[in-house]
C-alpha cells in the first residue's frame, strides 16, 4: 500500500538446538495507528519468519502471558504501541533475568515453584460447605487486598527486579505481593502458613526497595508496597521467636 | 523429561539497563556521604576526648576547602537521601486505620515531614540556647 508506514523491529532471538547465543533479527513490518508489538510479532510470524517463537493469549492485558522487554523496558507487548516507537528501530527481547527457552519465550518453571510453595490461596480457618452459606466482607475489608488481588502473574515485575537477577533464591515481586494479598484478607487462617516464605532471607528481606517493579507492572499491583509493608511484621516475628522456648517458626 | 538448554542473561553493566536502576544507586549511594559524615563526627569526639590541642585541630581542619566542599557534598546527600526516604516511607507502613480510615500516602508523608520539621527546629532551638 502506498503511503503505509513501517518500522523495524530488531528482534531477538534463540533456538537452543542452533545458537550459541541469542541476537538480534530485524524484521520491517506496516503498521497503523493501532497497531500493538505483539500484533507487530503476529505479522512477522504469519507473514516474513514462522520460526518466530513467543506467548499469547488474550491480546488485551488481561492473561499476562506476552511480557518481553520492549526497548529496555518490561511490558505487555499487547499493551504497548508501535506508534509510541515511531521512527524506530523498536528492540523487542525476552523478559529480563529469566531463563531463555527460545526466542521471546522465557522459562516460568521458577515462579511457578514459588507460586506453590508460598501456598497462596485461600486458607479458611473452618471446613465450610456451600451450605454454610457466602463469607461475608465489608468493602473495608476487600479494599485492604483488592490491589494486590489485580495480580496476572505476567513476570514483568521480576524482568523489573535486579535482586532476582542477582539471586534466583529470592522469592521476588509477584510471589510476596500474591503471599500479602491473602494474609490481608479477612476470610483466610493461612498466614501461619505462609510465615516461613515471608520471614526467610529469600523472603521480604531479599527486597532492597528498587521500587522499579511497580512501575512496571500493568495492573497497579505496587509490590514494592506489598513487600515492605510487611517488614515490621516480620521483626515482631523475629523478636518474638526469641521469647518463646520453642524459637518460633519460620524467624529468620 | 530433560528438560531444553536455557539461555540465562547475566547482570553485567545491570544499572545501565534502566535509569530506575541509577535512581535506586544514587539513593543508596548518598548513605556513604552520611557514613562518613557521623565517622567524621566520631573523630571529632575522639580529638575532644584526647585534649584541647587535639580537637583545636580538628576545628582548625574544618575550615578548609576541601573538607568545606566535603561537608557540602554531604549536606546536599543528606537533603536528597531524607526526600528519598520519607517519599518511600508510606510503602513501608502496615494496613493501619486511624479513625477507621486508612491515612493516605500523602497525608503519611506530609504528617513525617511536620514532624521532622518540628524535631529538628526543637534541636536547632535547644543546640543555640533558645529553649528549654
Amino acid at each position: 500500500m502506498a503511503g503505509e508506514r513501517t518500522i523495524t523491529l530488531e528482534v531477538q532471538r534463540f533456538h537452543p538446538e542452533a545458537d550459541e547465543a541469542p541476537y538480534l533479527q530485524p524484521y520491517t513490518i506496516p503498521f497503523s495507528e493501532g497497531t500493538s508489538v505483539l500484533e507487530g510479532l503476529q505479522h512477522i510470524k504469519d507473514r516474513l519468519d514462522g520460526s518466530l517463537t513467543f506467548r499469547w493469549s488474550c491480546r488485551m492485558a488481561v492473561c499476562g502471558s506476552c511480557g518481553c522487554m520492549i526497548d529496555g523496558e518490561p511490558a505487555l507487548a499487547c499493551r504497548a504501541f508501535l506508534r509510541d516507537y515511531a521512527p524506530g528501530p523498536v528492540r523487542v527481547a525476552p523478559l529480563d533475568h529469566l531463563p531463555i527457552r527460545r526466542d521471546l519465550v522465557v522459562d516460568q518453571s521458577d515462579f511457578l515453584a514459588k507460586l506453590e510453595r508460598a501456598r497462596t490461596y485461600l486458607i479458611p480457618a473452618d471446613e465450610r460447605t456451600p451450605a454454610d452459606g457466602a463469607y461475608r466482607q465489608t468493602p473495608e475489608e476487600m479494599a485492604d487486598y483488592y490491589d494486590y488481588a489485580q495480580c496476572i502473574n505476567c513476570l514483568l515485575c521480576y524482568a523489573a527486579c535486579p535482586q532476582y537477577g542477582w539471586d534466583q533464591a529470592f522469592t521476588g515481586p509477584a510471589v510476596l505481593a500474591l503471599v500479602q494479598r491473602y494474609d490481608l484478607d479477612s476470610r483466610d487462617a493461612g498466614k501461619d502458613a505462609r510465615r516461613a516464605v515471608v520471614n526467610a532471607d529469600t523472603g521480604v528481606w531479599g527486597c532492597t526497595l528498587v521500587g522499579y517493579c511497580s512501575e512496571v507492572c500493568p495492573k497497579g499491583v505496587d509490590p514494592a508496597r506489598a513487600i515492605n509493608q510487611r517488614k515490621p511484621a516480620s521483626v515482631a516475628d523475629y523478636l518474638l521467636g526469641w521469647l518463646r522456648p520453642s524459637g518460633g517458626e519460620g524467624t529468620p | 523429561m530433560s528438560r531444553p538448554r536455557t539461555y540465562r542473561p547475566g547482570m553485567r553493566g545491570w544499572w545501565q539497563r534502566h535509569p530506575a536502576y541509577r535512581r535506586y544507586l544514587l539513593r543508596e549511594g548518598t548513605s556513604l556521604f552520611l557514613g562518613g559524615y557521623a565517622l567524621w563526627l566520631v573523630a571529632g569526639l575522639l580529638c575532644l576526648a584526647a585534649g584541647e590541642a587535639a580537637y583545636g585541630q580538628w576545628r582548625a581542619l574544618q575550615g578548609t576547602p576541601w573538607l568545606f566542599g566535603l561537608h557540602l557534598a554531604a549536606l546536599m546527600a543528606a537533603c536528597y537521601h531524607a526526600v528519598t526516604w520519607l517519599r518511600l516511607l508510606p510503602l513501608t507502613v502496615p494496613v493501619i486505620r486511624l479513625g477507621g480510615r486508612r491515612p493516605s500516602d500523602r497525608a503519611l508523608i506530609r504528617g513525617s515531614w511536620g514532624v521532622s520539621v518540628a524535631l529538628s527546629a526543637a534541636l536547632w532551638l535547644y543546640l543555640g540556647g533558645g529553649w528549654p
